[in-house]
């Protein structure tokens, strides 16, 4: 009987192993990583959702009107919920970039780094993460309208309310000048962890200037006395003088770090897109020299492009050129060309930046023709013909605001591989007039609808901004896009 | 010559006489009962022969026997009677009820024998034999419609997953999956699927579940244990309930022990599951093609002489293009390329003679073993198996062959100690799984983006004399073209395939001693392990395609060819330590208890690693043959430990009333230490009322009650966050990962209640089982889906609350019972209500999965678990609304509406058994009641113009591809926003009409997944004893079998509502599923 004691007691005993819980160790993955590595990731993956083209990302090039599905139409008559693109661009924004971004400053701020001069270089990282966190915002901003922001990022609060737009665009705007402020020239910052500048703090911040410049000219039509005053103080502080400048991630040769584009068009195989008949038509007409640098011509040598919304025989049309295919393209957050059709839309409105409208607006072509690979004298040639030629433009414009039709179409020409960007100015300037797609599905999308995860899981808060910007639909035009 | 034969046939001779040596004679009686009632139907055998009788409808009986020989009277219900022939030739006998002979014993948990009358909780026993007729080789599939409370659904995937579901879905994200048991001890059922098979991403492989390693041949029964009360010993991981699995330890060898059974099934598809394609119209997606874009067909030049030639748009893959027209001459796929017969050869246009079926091939599956058994009395006995299974699949070079190798015995090595063992090695080789999901997947391709006028037998052809990926799909007329969507389905299967290897080894060896009369101790240790590898490949050449290893969110990136390997090792360690006592405290009260120990030890180690950018040299599949730097693999290391200890006793009296209770404590390495410990307790009850009664019809009758409370631990590593590492982009890169680990995590629990009937008549003529039960499960471990804004997709809590509440019923019933001819019928019913009771506070919905075409599974308070979202109709009066514009019906803008439950309402198993003399029919209906199910492949499959519905006589005499002006289109039955009855034609002259294109939204695609199946059909016959009387045969039986014979009833065309993704929680989403076979089988079983 001592002994069944005795085994019993063991039998009780053998099963209470002490420190059980070290089983549960992640031997494999790391429990703590570098900020800067965590800036690269977030750098990487927002460069990659702006400029790529699979329909399943990002269908802005395809609304600007620069390129054409060939067979499966649906993203270029407007759909974006069968393949729910906006749950797409949100989640990036947010989960991979803004998250991403978030916990570099967090962990870069609770580093102590080995040596002073590396722990000088401290605040320069800090700011160039909060200028890329100000940029991707104003992106969400753009895209949805009202956009979780004072309770974002908050993994105790599940359910975040929205913020209203244009509060969060003008608080964007202060904490890019306090951005700007804060950099320290004198001082590096990421070095090789940042695939843009290489950590340079003197372009960053042109960059930031550059940025402020961009946000400053879409508020123009709703707070004309704030976008000239963000306007102008951007001027000051200095934006993109020349294209060296740009704002352009330098790519891998093999995947997953090529251009996004190159994996949708070459390494797909797959012959989904052709250049779409709006900015062909555009281009033919000027005879640009950008055409061949942004399309192929067709067999018999002529550029032609799909209609909008119609099924589209690949062979039939032009395509993206070579170049726009290749695995190291550069990726452009933001280019000199573009500063300069913002300088002269501030010109157009009397904001006071210097120069002529006319001026920023040849500058911006020239830039752009140069940037793609062609030359001053082509630049020249193009600028003097009539229907280019600014102060001609101007006159045979028959729009209400002629400088709008003017300026807006050759940046909506400039900004090709942009879609983002363009599909922003179309709304901001109602210039160039796009087509209608053949089975539109609506109107021209002004905004991307919620994410279907938001109206079922963040139903309430969902609500009250879908109500709040006039409904959850993607013709209504948010707070900027006033006309 | 003549002597030396004689010498020769002397011993056969001698042989012969001493089989007819004993005195032979024939002895005749009456059975009757205790009332004097003639007794029908009564075995009698001649003890050690196979000579044997059964009574008439008189109670009579006559049998061959002689003096020394004992005859055995038996007969359900009813005491056994002995009785040894002697001299008389009249033996009439008298047979007592037999209160033992009730006492049915079932295995519980633990692989404990319990007689079932005492139990308190629901368990359902099937025969080993029930589930060995049809050979599907996953024994899993064949419970189907064999116990209630259990939903079994299988895919039609070559040695693909089943799930196993009883008594409904209690989790939200985690396994709902039972849990298997082999010999009391749990056994690995995970399957490797990737995360992305399961939510249909294209280009992933069903690995199937490990269950079905299990051999049939091994089972002697199973027996389901539904509710918690039942499984509560086994703890947190039998909270969905348990497969109890005895397996056959040759205690009934008969003869010399030698069991040979062979078997062949062979398929041939049920039509009804695959498309019927319309045979009208050929390639393209509209009149959008030539030089104007307003033709059928392109105008290129193929022949190389300077002239424009009628081309087919090759590089659409669909069929809304040109109307069939034999007198058309036109240049096909088949004109491009200089190895075609039909190199730069216009051929007609016509409906391919050679439609997709053809490409399926007969799926033969073999099945032989050999076991040899012995019995020794009351010392032991054993049994060694070795079984060859060998399956060839539907699709072109596909096949899984199986070595499975088993031992078991048990045997008395003193009066107190037994030993008992079983081991069990198995090595599977698979090749060529069929990939599954959207892309890549030909089945895909054939039921959603396909053109009619391809001939699959000249596909074959230009594949096997070429051998190269000449494609019906090329992106250009270029001979040698590369293909633009899909390659030709030939050099998939036979250049892009997988394969995959598993040795795995399962055993236990278990000592039982016993202290005293009422005391024993038993240690056992068990182990189930298993390392695998699969290898999937691509070959140079091929459409490109997402392939290898996906970023943190499941983007692979596109390559025309690659390699990838994954190596698996899965260990799973169980030591049980326990005591088992019973003990009469006095002649009313009877107590058994259990005091025991479970040391639980799972190890799981992977590694992925697979090619980028494509492979240098082709059809060389290695991971050194990478064409751009070799991404990071990704390994994986996971260990998870838990210590239980559980006690349970249980108080009888007088076999009328019996009160169990039990109550395990668990420690769990997969908890925060401050909760890794926890409790629960359940307490069954048993009252056998017939012992009270006296209604003689009433042979027994019992109510059962339970309540059973089961704690749960949670997921490897769901505490601490840890980061991506990504693959450098020129700089170290890393990530925040997507789901938010939670260190304050508690045990997630069940709480279930059952009552429960049971009755027999008439000696067992009829009998049923009827339970009803509720079950909790609260306080869920899951990654709840958060709004992205958060940062994250996941946060892991505890939170949400499920309940099913269901209906159990099965009859059985024994109508005819003759000498002859016996009829045995059971049905059983089960009807589950499943309600998602509350998520993490102020979250109405969670999204479980999202689809291709915006269709979301979501579990949503208030609602059954897994109901469908997606864009539905609008309705005015209840009426559809119509676009008077364009003829399209308006869907709604958002994907938020209801469009369909994805739970069944019932589900019913009908079987029917008749035995005349040595011939035996049975068969099995199984039903199911209720539930959606969403069809991508009608989704874009009639888009794209495929299908039989898409083509015919519109209202108006007139085609319905017909341009409008030309009287085609047809009228949506609906109403215009202003009320007015629809009148307006919609255009189906283009692709999209009667698909997702134009109007109709995701619930046009739901469709209701009930069927009526006619599951098993079995003809056996057993050689009659007198023939095998002189043979070295013991036994030989012969059987025809048949299963899926044939589908009923059916309401989703095109498919089996039965197809879909894999075991998982993601059900109800259809796409690209292979059709189902009829299979037809023979089975030869020799005992010698």
């Amino acid at each position: 009987m001592k002994k069944l004691a005795i085994l019993i007691t063991a039998v009780i005993f053998a099963s209470c192993s002490s420190d059980l819980e070290s089983l549960n160790e992640n031997i494999k993955d790391p429990l703590a990583v570098p900020g800067e590595s965590l800036f690269t990731g977030a750098q990487k993956n927002l460069v990659d959702q702006v400029v790529d083209l699979n329909v399943n990302n990002n269908n802005t090039k395809l609304w600007a009107q620069y390129l054409q599905e060939t067979t499966y139409t649906d993203e270029s008559n407007y759909d974006q919920v069968t393949r729910t693109i906006p749950e797409t661009h949100w989640s990036v924004m947010y989960k991979n970039v803004l998250k991403d971004l978030d916990e570099a400053k967090i962990v870069i701020e609770a580093t102590t780094y080995s040596t002073p001069e590396l722990e000088a270089l401290k605040p320069n990282k800090l700011v160039i993460i909060e200028i890329l966190n100000v940029y991707t915002y104003a992106n969400l901003v753009e895209t949805f309208g009202d956009v979780p922001y004072t309770e974002a990022l908050d993994i105790d609060n599940l359910l975040p309310m929205y913020d209203d737009a244009e509060t969060i665009y003008k608080d964007l705007v202060s904490r890019l000048t306090a951005a700007i402020n804060a950099l320290d020239e004198s001082n590096g910052s990421f070095g090789s962890a940042d695939r843009i500048y290489g950590g340079d703090v003197a372009l960053w911040k042109k960059f930031a200037a550059s940025l402020k410049l961009r946000m400053g000219i879409l508020m123009s039509d709703v707070d004309a006395a704030f976008a000239k005053t963000t306007v102008e103080s951007a001027v000051t502080t200095g934006v993109f003088t020349s294209n060296a400048d740009n704002a352009s991630y330098t790519f891998l040769g093999s995947d997953p770090n090529t251009n996004p584009i190159h994996d949708n068009l070459i390494l797909s195989g797959r012959r989904d897109f052709v250049a779409a008949t709006t900015i062909i038509d555009v281009m033919n007409s000027l005879d640009d020299p950008r055409r061949l640098l942004y399309f192929t011509p067709t067999d018999d040598g002529t550029y032609k492009g799909g209609n909008i919304g119609e099924t589209s025989s690949y062979s039939t049309y032009s395509h993206v050129s070579a170049q726009v295919e290749e695995a190291t393209f550069p990726g452009i957050l933001f280019d000199y060309a573009e500063v300069r059709f913002l300088l002269a839309e501030a010109r157009a409105r009397l904001f006071e930046v210097g120069g002529t409208a006319k001026e920023h607006y040849d500058a911006g072509i020239t830039a752009s023709i140069l940037d793609w690979g062609g030359t001053a004298a082509e630049a020249t040639t193009y600028l003097v013909q009539p229907t280019v030629d600014y102060d001609l433009a101007i006159v045979a414009s028959t729009a209400t605001t002629p400088w709008k039709e003017v300026i807006g179409t050759q940046k909506w020409i400039a900004l090709y591989n942009r879609g983002l960007e363009a599909w922003t100015s179309i709304r901001l300037l109602d210039y160039p007039l796009m087509a209608t797609p053949a089975d539109a599905v609506s109107g021209f999308p002004a905004r991307y609808t919620y994410p279907i995860i938001e109206q079922s899981l963040n139903g309430a808060n969902y609500g009250s901004a879908a109500s709040a910007i006039g409904g959850d639909e993607a013709e209504t035009k948010l707070f900027w896009d006033l006309n | 010559m003549k002597s030396k034969l004689i010498w020769i046939l002397a011993p056969i001779i001698g042989l012969f006489m001493s089989f007819s040596y004993a005195q032979e004679k024939t002895i005749s009686g009456t059975v009757t009962d205790q009332m004097g009632m003639a007794l029908p139907g009564v075995n009698i055998v001649v003890e050690g022969t196979t000579i044997g009788t059964q009574t008439d409808f008189d109670g009579n009986y006559t049998i061959q026997g002689s003096q020394d020989q004992t005859l055995l009277f038996s007969y359900i219900g009813l005491q056994s009677v002995v009785k040894v022939i002697g001299a008389s030739s009249t033996i009439d006998v008298i047979m007592e009820e037999d209160a033992e002979a009730l006492e049915e014993v079932v295995v519980t948990a633990l692989g404990i024998s319990r007689d079932k009358k005492s139990l308190g909780y629901a368990t359902q026993e099937v025969q080993g034999e029930d589930l060995n007729t049809v050979k599907s080789g996953n024994f899993v599939n064949a419970l189907s419609g064999k116990a209630s409370g259990i939903q079994i659904k299988k895919n039609n995937n070559l040695g693909g997953s089943t799930n196993v579901v009883i008594r409904g879905n209690a989790s939200l994200t985690g396994s709902n999956q039972a849990l298997f048991v082999i010999d009391g001890v749990p056994i690995n059922n995970t399957n490797s699927n990737s995360e992305y098979q399961g939510e249909a991403s294209g280009n992933y492989y069903d690995y199937g579940n490990t269950a079905s390693d299990i051999n049939p041949e091994d089972i002697e029964s199973v027996n389901v244990l539904k509710g918690a009360a039942a499984s509560a010993l086994y703890g947190s991981r039998a909270a969905n309930g348990v497969i109890m699995i005895t397996t056959k330890k040759g205690k009934d060898a008969a003869g010399i022990g030698i069991t040979v059974n062979s078997g062949i099934t062979i398929g041939s598809i049920d039509k009804s599951t695959f498309a019927k394609y319309q045979d009208q119209y050929g390639a393209g997606y509209g009149a959008y093609y030539g030089p104007d874009e307003d033709g059928f067909f392109n105008q290129e030049d193929v022949t190389g002489d300077g002239v424009a030639d009628i081309t087919v748009p090759f590089t659409e893959d669909a069929s809304y293009g040109g109307r069939f027209d034999s007198n058309l001459l036109v240049y096909q796929w088949d004109a491009l390329d200089p190895d075609s017969p039909n190199y730069r050869t216009a051929t007609p246009w016509v409906n391919a003679k050679n439609g997709p079926i053809s490409f399926f091939e007969t799926p033969v599956t073999t099945t032989n073993s050999v076991s040899f058994a012995r019995s020794y009395e009351d010392d032991g006995s054993f049994r060694l198996n070795y079984t060859r299974f060998d399956q060839s699949g539907l699709m072109p070079n596909s096949s899984i062959k199986k070595h499975n190798f088993s031992m078991s015995g048990v045997f008395k090595l003193t009066d107190r100690l037994t030993v008992t063992g079983y081991s069990n090695y198995i090595n599977t080789k698979a090749l060529g799984r069929n990939s599954t999901g959207y892309n890549d997947n030909i089945v895909s391709n054939f039921k959603q983006w396909w053109q009619t006028n391809v001939d699959l037998k000249d596909l074959k052809d230009i594949y096997f004399d070429t051998k190269r990926n000449v494609t019906w799909n090329p992106a250009s007329t270029d001979a040698g073209s590369a293909p633009i969507y899909w390659d030709n389905p030939y050099w998939s299967r036979y250049e892009n395939y997988q394969n995959d290897y598993r040795n795995r080894f399962i055993g236990n060896v278990s000592l039982d001693y016993e202290f005293t009369d009422w005391l024993n101790f038993t240690a056992r240790v068990a182990t189930d392990t298993y390392s695998e590898i699969q290898e999937e490949r691509r070959a140079n050449g091929s459409v490109p395609t997402g392939f290898g290893i996906p970023d943190s969110a499941g983007n692979r990136g596109n390559v025309d060819s690659g390699y990838g390997r994954r190596n698996l090792d899965v260990t799973e360690t169980n030591y049980d330590f326990f005591f088992n006592f019973q003990k009469d405290l006095s002649d009313d009260f009877n107590l058994k208890g259990i005091l025991g120990t479970n040391i639980r030890r799972n190890d799981f180690q992977s590694i992925y690693s697979a090619t980028s950018g494509g492979l240098s040299v082709p059809r060389l599949y290695s991971l050194q043959n990478s064409t751009g730097p070799l991404p990071l693999p990704v390994e994986r290391a996971e260990k998870i430990g838990v210590d239980g200890i559980y006690a349970s006793a249980s108080l009888g009296y007088k076999s009328i009333l019996f009160v169990d209770a039990t109550v395990r404590r668990d420690h769990s390495s997969t908890l925060p230490e401050d909760n890794s410990t926890f409790y629960y307790p359940s307490v069954a009850t048993s009252f056998v009322f017939t012992n009270l009664l006296n209604a003689d019809f009433i042979t027994f009758g019992k109510l059962r009650a339970n309540y059973a409370e089961v704690g749960n631990s949670a997921p490897f590593d769901f505490l601490f966050d840890t980061y991506n590492v990504n693959i450098p982009p020129g700089a170290p890169s890393t990530s925040v990962d997507n789901q938010k680990k939670n260190p304050e995590l508690k045990p997630e629990r069940t709480e279930s209640f059952e009552l429960g009937l049971e009755m027999k008549f008439l000696r067992n003529r009829l009998s049923f089982d009827l339970a009803y039960y509720q079950t909790n499960s609260i306080d869920q471990i899951f990654g709840v889906p958060v709004s992205r804004a958060t940062g994250f997709e996941k946060k892991i809590l505890n939170a949400g609350e499920i309940e099913n509440k269901g209906v159990e019923l099965s009859i059985s019933g024994n109508p005819v019972r003759t000498e002859d001819f016996s009829w045995t019928a059971m049905v059983n019913w089960t009807k589950n209500k499943n309600e998602v009771v509350s998520l993490e506070d102020g979250i109405q919905t969670l999204q479980l999965g999202d689809f291709q075409g915006g269709v979301t599974l979501n579990a949503e308070v208030g609602q059954p678990y897994g109901v469908i979202y997606g864009t539905d109709y609008t309705y005015l009066n209840g009426e559809r609304v119509v676009d008077p514009a364009d003829g399209q019906f308006i869907k709604t803008s958002t994907s938020d509406q209801k469009i369909g439950d994805t739970n069944p309402d019932w589900l019913m198993g009908i079987s029917n058994k008749f035995n005349y003399k040595n011939l035996s029919f049975s068969f099995l209906i199984d039903i199911q009641q209720g539930g959606s199910i969403f069809s991508l492949d009608q989704y874009y499959g009639r888009a794209t113009g495929l299908y039989e519905e898409t083509a015919f006589i519109n209202d108006l005499g007139n085609p319905v591809r017909n341009t409008l002006a030309d009287g085609g289109g047809f009228i949506n039955e609906g109403v215009n926003p202003d009320g007015a009855t629809n009148a307006s034609r919609i255009r189906a002259d283009r692709f999209g009409a009667f698909g997702y294109r134009r109007g109709l939204p995701d619930k046009a695609f739901v469709y209701d997944a009930s069927y009526v199946k006619l599951r098993e059909v079995a003809i056996s016959y057993n050689l009659p004893s007198k023939l095998l009387a002189n043979t070295f045969l013991t036994n030989a039986s012969l059987s025809l079998i048949g299963s899926n014979l044939w589908i009923i009833d059916k309401n989703i065309p095109h498919e089996d509502p039965e197809g879909g993704l894999s075991a998982g929680n993601l059900q109800g989403y259809s796409v690209g599923s292979l059709p189902t076979t009829r299979d037809f089988g023979f089975n030869l079983k020799l005992q010698f």
